[in-house]
């Protein structure tokens, strides 16, 4: 159960750190400053989730939730990630973050709306803690793929383009995670592939109103244990400063 | 001839408290009210406590000082021409007053007025007497994109419980220093 229990979690963490730390990139460089603002907040809220979840995942391995967060941010290999593709792959330009960040927004409000009911009490109380704060988050992809979608010639070409981009990765959204079927038994999380009709509910009518294609391409399955080369780039970077000194005391 | 690129300003208005009154917190830039909506959480939410938010194009309040008035009553003067021709219907519009030079623009309440200096003038009339504002605002309430009231808890509510940690809250310094120096000594 442990086993299960830390792969999910690590799941639902390294997602919200890497996608976190693509958001953080746009710092200083988003397309206006009142944006500027919005998406290091955003970063910085999806960066406080993965911590949330490593905090919860400490509790039950019976580690400091005061260093365990960051060992497992900072301290892990590439091989070690949990998170999937979609979120490793680099921050592309905006139409590609806000599609990305849209398609993934609404898969997290359709999985902690699921995990808020879980029948193990901490996932349920952490989940809806954040889902309170992803509300605000789908609201605001969501605004920008309208206005982006349904907005110039060369916005809705941008989207439609990172829209075909990115669809094969989100097959990887609802593969279930390693030792689910443990968890669903338990009833502490529904099956991840029971998402995905949710999932397209929401954001089928989105694209079509935003006069975005859906794509024609299959979905990529892959486990979470299957990188592309852009994670160990990206942890190259963002663990470098702490393990400059792994006990130094920023 | 080159066109203002800028998104259009919307002034933001935020509310601290169920029974307090909006105050003026800044303005943003968006391409349309509720995207203005969106920014201004960010802006100015992110850490003060807020109930409401209030966003309202910039060019929809009608603003003069007191010295204006003075000089100029407002009664009758620039919205006369085109209300004589064509009378607009009554509305609604709220006022807002600074009363201090440092301060910022505080709702007082509202007026009914077929026009915004209408509704100066009645403002005036109605909310003069017990402060001497400097600054007076007036606009349409119709002009108003509010947040919603059940959105309060995904909006304002995560901050309050965001730590606010000033730069000095870091060890970043001093660590790079020691690490800098532990170097030298190997």
């Amino acid at each position: 159960m442990k086993t299960a229990l830390r792969e999910y979690l690590l799941a639902l963490a390294d997602d919200e750190l890497i996608l976190g730390h693509r958001a953080s990139e746009w710092c200083g460089h988003a397309p206006i400053l009142e944006e500027d603002i919005a998406f290091a907040n955003l970063a910085l809220d999806e960066i406080g989730h993965a911590s949330l979840w490593y905090s919860v995942l400490a509790e039950i391995e019976e580690q400091d939730p005061a260093v365990y967060p960051d060992r497992l941010a900072y301290f892990r290999e590439p091989q070690d990630f949990r998170n999937i593709q979609m979120v490793e792959l680099p921050k592309g330009d905006w139409a590609f973050t806000i599609m990305r960040q849209y398609l993934f927004d609404a898969y997290e409000q359709v999985r902690l709306e699921a995990l808020s009911q879980s029948g193990y009490e901490i996932l349920a109380q952490v989940a809806m803690k954040i889902r309170q704060e992803e509300f605000y988050h789908y609201r605001h992809s969501s605004a920008w793929v309208r206005r982006l979608g349904a907005g110039t010639q060369e916005s809705q070409r941008r989207m439609q383009i990172a829209l075909d981009e990115l669809w094969a990765y989100t097959g990887q959204l609802f593969q279930p995670i390693a030792g689910e079927s443990e968890l669903i038994q338990a009833g502490y999380v529904i099956a991840s592939e029971n998402l995905k009709d949710k999932w397209q509910d929401k954001v089928y009518p989105t694209l079509i109103e935003s006069s975005l294609v859906i794509p024609a391409t299959p979905q990529l399955h892959m486990n979470r244990q299957t990188h592309t080369h852009h994670l160990e780039v990206l942890l190259s970077e963002m663990q470098s400063v702490a393990r400059l000194e792994a006990e130094a005391n920023w | 001839m080159m066109s203002d690129t800028q998104w259009p300003r919307f002034q933001v208005f935020v509310q601290e408290q169920l029974d307090a009154p909006h105050q003026d917190a800044g303005s943003v830039h968006a391409p349309d009210s509720e995207m203005a909506l969106l920014n201004a959480r960010d802006v100015f939410a992110r850490r003060p406590k807020c109930v409401s938010m209030w966003v309202v194009p910039t060019e929809a309040i009608y603003s003069k000082t007191a010295e204006e008035i003075l000089n100029q009553p407002p009664i009758g003067t620039e919205q006369s021409a085109s209300s004589v021709l064509e009378p607009a219907p009554s509305e609604k519009y709220h006022v807002f007053c600074k009363f201090k030079h440092a301060g910022t623009q505080i709702q007082v309440g509202s007026a009914e007025a077929s026009g915004p200096a209408q509704a100066l003038e009645k403002a005036f009339e109605k909310y003069s007497s017990h402060h001497k504002p400097l600054v007076w605002w007036v606009f349409p309430a119709r002009m108003v994109t509010q947040s919603d009231p059940s959105e309060i808890g995904s909006l304002y509510e995560p901050a309050q419980d965001k730590m606010f940690r000033m730069h000095t809250q870091f060890h970043t310094l001093t660590a790079m220093r020691d690490i800098e120096q532990s170097k030298g000594r190997k």
